[in-house]
């Protein structure tokens, strides 16, 4: 994700932004008001699960909120997919197509085959057109680095196969989301 | 009859249609019963705990343990209380109901509408035709499964608060033939609790349910020695997950 690396902008213009998202004026962003703000930009509404997803990210206290203190992270993330998405969206569709999603997986470093490529597209294909929207690209990739950073953790010699029982199972199953 | 619907339709009511029988897939009873051995935590560290998978069923484990059996009994065709309710839930009169619709006429213990996840998953599995919605008959199955569902909870949440905590889930977990360690039942509480983290409401458990139930039957196809043990490679692990959730 480097390379879509954005610079994080002066506290007065989070500041601005954060009040902004902040609409009841709890000091706090909930998924409520991060969804409305972010469905107020280009994009259609946003998936309500990436928006939970993303709080949950950069939710440190695990409140369901964000603070101002970690708003400009999660600022900075949102704007690094924006950059990430347009550049893998090579037709300027607004959407990633199954072979725009395999090019971006693989700049990720990802090495998997056009079966689980049509999984994906599958699963987080929330209009059933055989594409991708931002939202969902978005979950897609989180969903794909989850699974891989607690795959990892297992892997502890890196030779792609793990040995578990059951409940670790479950538990690396779980990290997705309930 | 309810003309219409009075068919008494072969095919969809049927006892093999598939929520509306008990070894349908989601099913709280049967289904949950068969993993014992799995659940167990000691087996751990330990090598191949015999006692686990093998377990006789029946053994410690309450079948139907204030499960209505008959609940869920597949009927000959719609009842006018299935009727109503398809009515009323149905508010832009399609003749479907999708899962919003769904969600909003489901209310948790808590008085808040059912998750979206869970109103999804609910329609995904009585959605036989893949519209994304279900008709009367399908919902006549979902409606029994809910109600199971909500038995079931009942009977869990022993102090009626609406909600089940650890102990409660725990419990609940071992009645169903799962042995979970104390660490993983916290930690789906904590999971599905995005607020409070302490306890689940019955849209929750359902979810929870299902998914644990989808995931033991992925673990068990992979472990064809029963030792509680698998090796997996990267994208089966990813297919697997990926695929047990909605």
């Amino acid at each position: 994700m480097s390379q879509f690396a954005s610079t994080l902008p002066n506290r007065q213009f989070l500041w601005d932004v954060f009040q902004r998202v902040d609409r009841d004026r709890s000091g706090f962003i909930n998924a409520d008001e991060l969804g409305s703000a972010l469905s107020n930009g280009t994009w259609s509404p946003f998936n309500p699960e990436t928006v939970r997803l993303m709080i949950g990210m950069f939710d440190r206290h695990n409140r369901g909120q964000v603070s101002f203190e970690d708003f400009g992270a999660l600022w900075k993330y949102v704007t690094d997919w924006q950059n990430c998405f347009r550049s893998f969206d090579r037709d300027n569709s607004g959407n990633i197509d199954k072979e725009e999603l395999k090019t971006a997986l693989v700049s990720f470093g990802y090495r998997i085959s056009d079966n689980l490529i049509n999984i994906l597209v599958r699963k987080f294909d929330r209009h059933g057109n055989g594409t991708i929207l931002f939202d969902d690209f978005i979950q897609c990739c989180i969903a794909l680095y989850t699974l891989t950073s607690s795959f990892r953790q297992f892997d502890t010699d890196q030779d792609g196969y793990i040995t578990i029982h059951y409940e670790q199972f479950l538990t690396m199953v779980f990290s997705l989301k309930v | 009859m309810y003309s219409g619907y009075g068919q008494p339709q072969q095919g969809y009511g049927q006892p093999q249609g598939y929520g509306g029988q008990p070894q349908g897939y989601g099913q709280p009873q049967q289904g949950y019963g068969q993993p014992q051995g799995h659940g167990q935590p000691q087996g751990y560290g330990q090598p191949g705990q015999p006692q686990g998978y093998g377990q006789p069923q029946g053994h410690g484990q309450p079948q139907g343990h204030g499960q209505p059996q008959g609940y869920g009994q597949p009927q000959p065709q719609v009842s006018p209380e299935v009727q109503n309710w398809f009515q009323t839930v149905d508010k832009d009169r399609s003749g479907q109901i999708s899962a919003n619709e769904l969600q909003s006429a489901l209310i948790n213990g808590q008085g808040e509408n059912f998750s979206t996840t869970a109103c999804k998953l609910m329609i995904s599995m009585f959605d036989t035709d893949h519209t994304g919605t279900i008709g009367i008959h399908e919902f006549q199955l979902l409606y029994n499964y809910i109600n199971q569902w909500l038995a079931v909870f009942k009977n869990y949440d022993r102090d009626q608060s609406g909600s089940i905590e650890e102990s409660e889930l725990s419990q609940a977990f071992q009645q169903m033939g799962f042995r979970f360690s104390n660490e993983f039942v916290r930690f789906l509480v904590n999971k599905c609790d995005v607020k409070t983290h302490t306890k689940m409401s019955v849209d929750q458990f359902i979810v929870a349910c299902i998914q644990i139930q989808r995931f033991t039957e992925a673990f068990k196809a992979k472990d064809r020695e029963m030792k509680g043990v698998i090796t997996l490679g990267f994208e089966e692990f990813l297919s697997i997950a990926l695929d047990c959730t909605n």
